[in-house]
């Protein structure tokens, strides 16, 4: 098992903290970029202007569509590699930290919905309709959030842009400030990342009649397929809350920890099942 | 916490009112984005060509062509709120996202969604006609 002792050395070794970092600044200038052709009021055309049209639109709509996915995928590994380590934090620090990875995943969700494209119009739906279905504050929470059958896009963009970004600033900042990275000592990476995206496109569904199976979010296939059966509260509310409370109190010193570390890897499994179900069954 | 002479810190008094200030501003904020401005009717003008037990599709509805007389169907899933698409062999429209099944009047054939789609009214006028469909 010598590869296998190899890549687990790189795994614990990669300064993955630092590539998320790195990847979410480039996010956040690429989306200023994309932004200033970017119109609400016609999301998908907008966005295949972006695409078509405009000179290097593609370009910087995939590096920020990438930049994006990395930023997440490199904040969990993190979050797996240093999970020792953050036993010395004190339990309010840890849970601001923990409550910035469903706020990332917002953030990407969001910006699948911008595109309007077929999987973003539905997932944008569906998010509705979930929000809905929470008892008493639901509306209310539709209404600030998304909202999007009465006021189409507009709320989702502010949010996309401003409030998300605003709210992970707020729940990573004490951590941003003590570790800063210097994108000088990741050139090869930040590299890599700018070369990737010139070469491989970021996705867009156009709409089309006779369509039947729409795949969603990388990320939502579990939650597209766990509709399918359970009612959008459960599925859609219950089941992803209670899996981030789980993770806020999966510390080492709590004492259901053993208990807590069963439930999310068996989650997690039974998502990676129900993902992969969506991917391959229904298609 | 109390000071000294074991009367309350000046600080509780300005927090009570910092929090209660707080939950009042509240109610309008809650009033302010819940308030749903009453939509205009959407109406809709479809001009193409509409053969007998044809149909014209477009962002919202489809039209359908009977025999004897046309409407048009939502395309909006009761279940999630996904586009539905027209399956023309089996004359049947079906949701992309969970596969929910409906007929061309809208009747519900196949979960998981739970109700039936709405119909809108249609207007014909003029001739080659002209279609309008009100959707509120």
């Amino acid at each position: 098992m010598i590869i296998g002792d190899k890549i687990k050395e790189w795994l614990l070794l990669t300064r993955w903290g630092d590539w998320s970092l790195i990847c979410l600044y480039a996010s956040l200038v690429s989306g200023i970029i994309v932004g200033i052709h970017y119109d609400p009021a016609e999301p998908f055309y907008s966005t295949s202007a972006i695409d078509i049209l405009v000179p290097y639109g593609g370009y910087f709509r995939s590096l920020h569509f990438y930049s994006s996915q990395f930023f997440f995928l490199f904040a969990v590994l993190h979050y797996i590699v240093v999970f020792n380590a953050a036993e010395i934090y004190r339990a309010k620090s840890y849970t601001f930290l923990i409550l910035t990875l469903p706020v990332a995943l917002v953030l990407l969700f969001t910006g699948y919905v911008l595109r309007s494209d077929s999987t973003g119009f539905s997932a944008g739906m569906i998010a509705e309709h979930i929000l809905e279905a929470i008892p008493l504050i639901g509306p209310t929470l539709n209404n600030l959030l998304f909202s999007i059958s009465d006021h189409g896009l507009y709320r989702v963009y502010l949010h996309h842009v401003f409030s998300f970004d605003i709210l992970f600033l707020l729940l990573a900042w004490d951590h941003l400030r003590r570790y800063k990275v210097k994108i000088s000592n990741h050139l090869l990476f930040v590299g890599g990342v700018l070369l990737f995206s010139l070469f491989v496109a970021a996705p867009i569904d156009p709409e089309e009649l006779g369509v039947f199976y729409i795949s969603g979010p990388w990320f939502f296939l579990g939650l597209q397929e766990m509709l399918r059966y359970l009612p959008p509260f459960l599925a859609g509310v219950v089941f992803p809350v209670s899996f981030i409370i789980a993770l806020v109190f999966l510390r080492k010193q709590h004492p259901w920890y053993k208990a807590l570390l069963v439930g999310v890897l068996f989650s997690l499994g039974g998502y990676a099942l129900l993902s992969w179900l969506a991917f391959t069954t229904h298609g | 916490m109390k000071d000294i002479k074991g009367t309350q810190p000046a600080g509780f008094g300005r927090r009570t009112i910092l929090f209660i200030g707080s939950l009042l501003l509240l109610y309008p904020f809650i009033r302010f984005i819940n308030h749903r401005v009453p939509r205009k009717p959407k109406i809709v003008e479809v001009n193409g060509t509409l053969k007998v037990n044809g149909y014209l599709a477009k962002d919202d509805f489809i039209l359908f062509a009977g025999a004897e007389s046309i409407w048009a169907v939502s395309r909006t899933c009761t279940h999630l709120g996904c586009r539905l698409n027209y399956k023309e062999k089996e004359s049947l429209l079906e949701c992309p996202c969970h596969q929910s099944r409906f007929s061309t009047k809208g009747q519900l054939l196949r979960g998981p969604a739970k109700r039936k789609l709405p119909l809108y009214p249609v207007e014909q006028k003029g001739i080659p006609p002209t279609y309008f469909v009100t959707i509120q």
